[in-house]
Formats: structure tokens, sequence, C-alpha cells
């Protein structure tokens, strides 16, 4: 009888790791001494991948759909937001009712900010996972939507702790691709620790066999929780870092789209792999970067398309699409980065 | 009295969408979002034929969305069979993302609109109350489609098929069910009640831009998961519940009612937590994606 | 002339294969049994006989048009209907419903109605429980319904999965006497069973397969003894 590999089944490879670390390592610093507009990219680029990654380890490994972490984001850029944005400007520049004093005064240096962004995100996701790890399949997706909803909810209207429906702006930016891209690398280590520790194993087992993982001796609300909770302190991390390439903080940039465009990079990846985070996110930031250009009248590589203004969001819904019904289990079709077998 | 009739005709339009969405997902297994873009393809139509005769114009509205549900099982769906919840969830976001963008394209970001059924508007006195007569006529059509589904459902030979497909689709087929003629069905149904809840919608709310019917299918979609996703019955009665809830919110919130959606997603959370199989649900089933 | 014929058959679960190289074939009023150990593949040939597993290789002919690779839901409409294991009847549905749902796949509706006083003749306890859940039926009712509805399609070629797992033995012998009459009714029947005594003396022929594979053909005569069923059961030097 032919073997049968498991998705996903890791223990520590060094090219596994270093492998994608080089790749993301490249791609990052030649694709941002281009142009000015493609470093911006590559920044944006980077957030996501913290975020696929958060995602990776937890509906990855458990095989449960989160449509949660998105809030945990929203946390995390709001404390780093918020902590670091000049102090005129929230004392004046806010509209409709004037920001809760302590806010107003709120000073933190930029490392520190983004620290307690990824403690707030992960106490967030400990707090929520407590309560929603019991459940299963459709209910835990729709349960980790309420907690999204009831948070996009609250910011969205509450105007003492937020800037409401509006931005807060003058948030500090980063300066350049190095500091986005260092953080991005942290994350990717972090999440390889985690597919190839026992913790990442017993997930596995859980998501590949719900009934009998017990009988391992596995608490599947236990493990669970524990990926949940990590899982959120990088979302946290994604948001602190997003909210200082925009230089601004939006609850909607925290919502659906941002929900749903991360889920499919960790799908079109293959969500059972580190490597399948990195390289979803590339080819849909990719697909969406060359639609862009094209859109803007510009050639690539001599092929120009002129694609009609709007056009470019709605043929990367489609190519997300397409990709999945190329090839439905990912790009990498659950497999880690291994540099002896051919790339798809 | 307008307000408990507010929030009936409301939870009827949220069962209905809810309805929809379950009766996919009880042969598929798919959480449909494009629901959302067959409400709003009903309720563009149905603002863009305004000037046909009202029943002709909700015709044209029903076969379009007819049309583009059965489009979508037929290019996307039937070729995702068999690879899972969770990826056949996220082609159906991005076909609601793609369908969104290309109403952009089509009709405009601005929003379309129209006075449909401008007599409905109205109001009209009983009994000493004034109730507005869209709220008596959605109360009254929803009613009316609930009926008919139930019958459709119950005690016709596609509604017993669906049943058994929901609960064991493998074993309908030996029994000769044909499963794309079914499932196909199913989305031409579900299309069918995307137009009616896009033709209620859109007579109270004539503003159609490209994410019309997103908000309604979203909690639509927390309906059928509350009310129990195995049975119809459970869609209908959780998308009842969430719409019926609203409306109450809304209406005795007073000045905090733009935290609705907090206290009701804090009641969904606390329902799944104690019935996480859905309040119609019998006992605690597990499942994974 | 042969209502069923398998040639060559190779199945099994994406890369796993399962089976291979069955074959055998059976006629009229015939019955086939198939033993084996557990996990040998037994229940993996009657779904790809059924439809619901696509053969590797190999080819399946019913009433001599290959159905190879068809759908189940065609397959049942040309006479041949799967009684699966665990009997799979649909517990939330009645017992009237569900046999209903065995009209399905069947081509002359015109005579529905006699199919189902026929089924209730031949079961009467679904009579008498018409009304009610079937998950409320007992283990030997409910394996009743799942061979009743299974026979409203009017198959050539019944087969059926493990009929006797979970009843008590006074109701295994029940429901034998009743695939008696279905044979008697000019149907062939396939029967896959762990107890392999019992289906080895019921047969006109019973094939033991273990490692994917055909090990032994007896008929019903060499069910007596002993020796030659153990023997091809767990191999040689056993």
């Amino acid at each position: 009888m032919s073997k049968v590999r498991v998705e996903g089944l890791t223990r520590f490879k060094a090219y596994e790791i270093l492998g994608p670390l080089g790749v993301v390592f490249v791609i990052s610093i030649g694709v941002g001494l281009i142009s000015a507009s493609l470093q911006l990219a590559v920044q944006f680029a980077l957030c996501n991948l913290v975020m696929v990654l958060a995602l990776q380890a937890f509906v990855g490994n458990s095989g449960v759909l989160s449509f949660g972490h998105a809030s945990f984001a929203m946390i995390g850029a709001w404390v780093s937001g918020m902590s670091t944005a000049s102090e005129r400007v929230k004392g004046n520049a806010l509209a409709l009712e004037k920001l809760w004093e302590p806010l107003i005064t709120w000073n933190l240096n930029l490392y520190t900010s983004i620290f307690l962004a990824m403690i707030a995100g992960g106490v967030v996701a400990a707090i929520a996972g407590a309560f929603l790890m019991r459940l299963n399949g459709l209910a835990a997706g729709i349960a980790t939507f309420a907690v999204l909803g009831l948070f996009y909810n609250f910011f969205f209207n509450n105007t003492k702790i937020g800037p409401g429906s509006q931005a807060l702006p003058a948030v500090p930016k980063f300066d350049g691709v190095y500091e986005p891209l260092l953080l991005a690398m942290i994350a990717m280590i972090l999440v390889y620790g985690l597919n190839v520790s026992s913790i990442g194993r017993k997930l596995r087992a859980t998501r590949e066999d719900l009934m009998s993982a017990p009988a391992l001796g596995i608490s599947t609300q236990k493990v669970r929780w524990i990926a949940f909770t990590l899982s959120g302190t990088l979302a946290g991390l994604s948001g602190a870092m997003y909210v200082h390439v925009a230089g601004t903080w939006q609850v909607q940039d925290y919502y659906l789209v941002f929900t749903f465009l991360t889920l499919a990079m960790l799908i079109i990846g293959g969500s059972a792999s580190m490597w399948g985070a990195v390289a979803g996110t590339l080819v849909v930031t990719a697909v969406g970067q060359v639609l862009l250009l094209w859109e803007q009248g510009k050639s690539i590589l001599g092929l120009r398309i002129d694609l009609p203004n709007g056009a470019r969001s709605m043929l990367i819904a489609a190519t997300l699409v397409g990709m999945l019904l190329w090839r439905s289990s990912g790009l990498t079709q659950g497999k880690e980065f291994d540099p002896r077998r051919k790339r798809n | 009295m307008q307000a408990v009739l507010d929030a009936i005709s409301l939870g009827g339009t949220y069962a209905l969408a809810a309805l929809g969405l379950g009766l996919v997902f009880g042969v598929l297994k798919l959480v449909n979002f494009a629901h959302a873009e067959l409400i709003t393809i009903a309720a563009y139509i149905m603002v863009i034929t305004n000037d046909l005769p009202l029943v002709v114009s909700f015709l044209i509205a029903a076969l379009s969305a007819t049309a583009l549900a059965v489009l979508t099982e037929l290019t996307v769906y039937r070729r995702l069979r068999g690879t899972g919840p969770a990826i056949m969830l996220i082609a159906s976001f991005g076909l609601s993302v793609g369908l969104q963008k290309s109403f952009e394209l089509i009709f405009g970001a601005l929003p379309r609109s129209a006075a449909v059924a401008p007599w409905m508007t109205g109001s009209i006195e009983m009994a000493n109350l004034n109730i507005t007569i869209a709220s008596l006529v959605t109360v009254g059509l929803t009613i009316f489609i609930l009926l008919a589904m139930g019958y459709l459902v119950d005690y016709t030979t596609l509604g017993l098929q669906l049943r058994a497909a929901s609960a064991d689709f493998k074993t309908a087929r030996l029994l000769g069910v044909r499963s794309n003629r079914l499932i196909t069905s199913s989305f031409a149904i579900s299309g069918v009640l995307a137009a009616f809840v896009g033709f209620i919608v859109v007579v109270e709310n004539p503003q159609v831009e490209p994410m019309f019917g997103l908000n309604i299918t979203i909690l639509a979609l927390v309906g059928i998961v509350i009310g129990g996703i195995s049975s119809l019955r459970g869609c209908a009665l959780g998308g009842f519940i969430v719409g019926f809830i609203l409306s109450v919110l809304n209406t005795y919130l007073g000045n905090a009612r733009v935290y609705a959606y907090s206290y009701l997603f804090m009641a969904v959370v606390i329902i799944l937590l104690v019935r996480p199989g859905g309040i119609l649900s019998k006992g605690n089933e597990m499942e994974r994606v | 002339m042969s209502l069923l014929k398998v040639e060559n058959l190779c199945s099994g679960y994406g890369k796993v294969d399962v089976l291979f190289g069955i074959s055998f074939s059976l006629s009229e009023g015939k019955s086939l049994g198939i033993v084996g150990p557990n996990g040998v593949g037994k229940s993996t040939l009657l779904k790809t006989i059924a439809g619901e597993i696509v053969p590797k290789s190999g080819v399946v002919s019913l009433l001599g048009e290959d159905i190879t690779g068809k759908k189940p839901e065609d397959i049942v409409r040309l006479g041949l209907s799967l009684v699966p294991e665990g009997r799979q009847i649909f517990s939330g549905l009645s017992v009237t419903e569900n046999l209903l749902l065995g009209l399905t796949g069947r081509k002359d509706k015109s005579s529905s109605k006699i199919a189902l006083e026929q089924v209730k003749a031949l079961f009467p306890v679904l009579n008498t429980h018409a009304k009610h859940q079937a998950g409320m039926l007992s283990g030997g009712q409910q394996q009743q319904l799942a061979i009743s509805r299974a026979l409203l399609s009017a198959p050539r070629v019944l087969l059926l999965d493990e009929p006797s797992l979970g009843l008590a033995p006074n109701v295994i012998l029940d429901v034998f006497e009743k695939l008696k009459e279905i044979i008697a009714n000019k149907t062939a029947v396939v029967i896959v069973e762990q107890r392999a005594h019992l289906v080895a003396s019921f047969a006109d022929q019973t094939i033991v397969i273990r490692d994917g594979q055909i090990q032994a053909t007896l008929s019903s005569a060499d069910a007596k003894n002993q020796e030659l069923l153990r023997g091809a059961y767990f191999g040689p030097g056993s």
C-alpha cells in the first residue's frame, strides 16, 4: 500500500524556515528599492503577511475558521496608534465629542506601543478564546465573527475612545521596509516554531480527528486556546504594523475586506503550512500590483492591458476564485518550503 | 403597535433571507456569501424597471436573481464540490466581492434610486392606530412565502429530496436523487427568495448600491447559526429572531440605538455558548470545518 | 444471462489502493456472498459497484451495459441498488417518507403504488409504524426499512452491506428469510458479511477477499467445511 502524507506534518528542518525567510527578505528589499509606491506596497504586504501567519497558526492548524482575528488587529492598531499619535491632533482635530482625557496625553515610543499592541491583541484573544474555544465548525466561525461585529460596532460609534467612523490622523510611520520586514520575520519564526512544537502537532491532531484526539490525552479546548491566544498576539502585531504604515487609524480598515482578503491569502497559499501563508500573501499581493499597474496604463515586462477604472478589484476577486478552482488545496498543497522539490 | 408590526416584518424579511441561505447550506454545506448579491441584483432590477408594472418588474428581478444564483453554481460551486466548506466559503466571498465590483462597473458606485411601489409608503388607520402599508404588506407577504415554502418542503417530492439530501447526501444519491438537479433547484429557489427580500427592502430603502444586500445577508447568516443550521425551520426561526431583536433594540434603545449591533452580537455569542448547535438543535453535535 | 459482471476491478480512496483486480459475475435469481476480515475492502467493492467510488481500473457491467464510473443516481435507475453499511435510513424522516424516497430511482412510476403495497406485505412491521420517525425503529426494523427502500427502485441486483450488523440472532434469521423471498423474485443479491459462516451457507456462492484480492470461491456446500472456510479467511497455515 502507498504511504499517505498527512498535510502539515512537520518536524523542525532548518531549510523550512530559512528558505521562506530568505524569500521574504530578498523580495521585500529588492522590490522595495524600485520605487516609493512599491515600497509602500511591500510595507502593506508585510502587515498582511503577519496577519495571514496569525491565521495560519490558528485556522490552518486547528481547522476552525476564525472571522474574529481582524478585531485583535483592530485593538492592536488602536493601542499602537492612539499611544503614538500627536497629542495636539488628539486634543483638537477629532470632531464630535472630546476624546477621553488620559487618551490624549497617552504617549509611548513606537516600539513600546507595538509591544503593548501585541499584548492587547493576545489578552483580548485569550479572553474571547476562553469562551469560544468550546465551539466547533460553523458555530465557532459565526461566534468569532460576532466578536468582530461587536468591536466594530463599538469603535465605529464611540467617539470618547477613538475617532468613531472617522480617521485618527498623524500616527508616526515606519521609515522604509526594514522595520516591518524585521517584525514579519520574527512572526514567521514564531509561527514555524508553533507548527513544529508539540502544541502544533496536538492541534493538527484535533483537526484531523476531533473525536479521537481526547483519547490521545489532548485537550482540544486547551490547545486551541493556546494557539488562539498566540494567534491573537500576532494579529495585534499586524494591526500595529498596519497603523504605522498607513499613518492613520480607521476602524473600517479592520473589518470585512481585511478579514477575507487575509483568509483568502491563507487558503490560496495553502492553510496547512507556514510557507503556504507566505506564498499566498506573495501571490495575491503580486496579482494586485500587476492589475494596479495595468489600471494605471503602465506596462509590465512589455505587456500592457488597459483596464477600465474600478476593474482591478473585480479582477482580484475573480483571480481568487480562479485560483481556488485551479488548485483548491492551495499553491503549496499544505507542504512546507523544500528546496529539493520542484517549485510549483 | 407599529413597533410590533415593524419587528415582525423585519423578522420575517430576515427569515426569508435566512431560508435562502439555509436551503443551499443544507444540500451543499456551503455558506453562500454571494446570496447578498442575489438580493442586490433583484433590487437594482426593481429600480431600473420601475416604469413597468410592479408584477412585471418583480418577475424580471426574480428571474435575474435566479439566473445569477444558478450561474454561480454552474461556473464555480459545482467545480469546487468535495473541496470542503472552508474553501467553498472563501470562494463564495470572492464571488460576492467580485459581483459587488461588477455592479459598481455596471451601475456605478453611487446609489441608484426610484420609488418602488410608492403606494406602500402611505399609512392607513386601523382601530385608531396609524399603520404603514409597507409593514402590513411585508408581514402578509412573508407569512405567505413562509407557508408556501413550508408546503414545498413538507409535502412535495422536491421538498422530501431536499430534506433527505440535507441529512445525508450520499444515501440520497444511492436512492436516485439527482445531485446536480437538486442542488441547482435549491440555488434557484434561493434566488427567488432573495428577490422577495430585495423587493421588500427596496420599498423601505430605495437607495440601491453595490453592497445593498450585504448587511442583511450577514445578519441572516448569524440567524441560521443561532436558529440551528441543520433544519430549515431552525434557519427561518433564527433569521426571524435576529430581525425581531434588532427591530426591538432600535425602538427601545433610544440614543444608544447605534449600539444595537453590539447587543445583538453579545446575544449571539451567549446563545451559541449555551446551544452550540442552535436553538432548535437536538443536543451537542460536534463538527469541524 | 449474467446480470452483474465485475472484471478486474481496482479501487481505493485517494492515493490508497484497496482492491486489486476483483472479478466475478452473477446471474438472475442467484446470490453471492462476500466475506473477509475487517478492512479488506468489502464495503469499498460494493461502493465502487454502486458508483459511490470511481474505480481506478476495471469494468462493471449491469445487464450487459457498461456502468463503470457512472453516478450512483444513474446506476440505481439502471437497476442496481445498494443497502449501505449501517443502514443509513433517514432517522429524522418518517417511515413512509423513507419509503417514498426509495421510489426516486424507480423507472416505471406507474407501478409505484403496487410496489409500496408489495414491500409492506413483505415487511408488515413497516405498515404499523408508517407515520413514526424512522429513527425510533429498532435495529431490525431499520434494516427492514433500508431493504424495502432499496427494493422500491425495482432493482435487478441488490447489494447489501453487513445486513446483520447490530441485530439480534433471531432477527438476523428473519432478515435472511426475507432475502430468500426477494431472490425467489428473480432479483440477484450480493451480501457482504462479517459472519462468514452465516452467509456462506446462505448464498449460492461465496467469495473470500483478503489483501484486496479474491482468495477463494466457495459453494454453499463448502460452508459446512470449517477447515476450508478458515483457511481461505486467514490464509494458509492458520
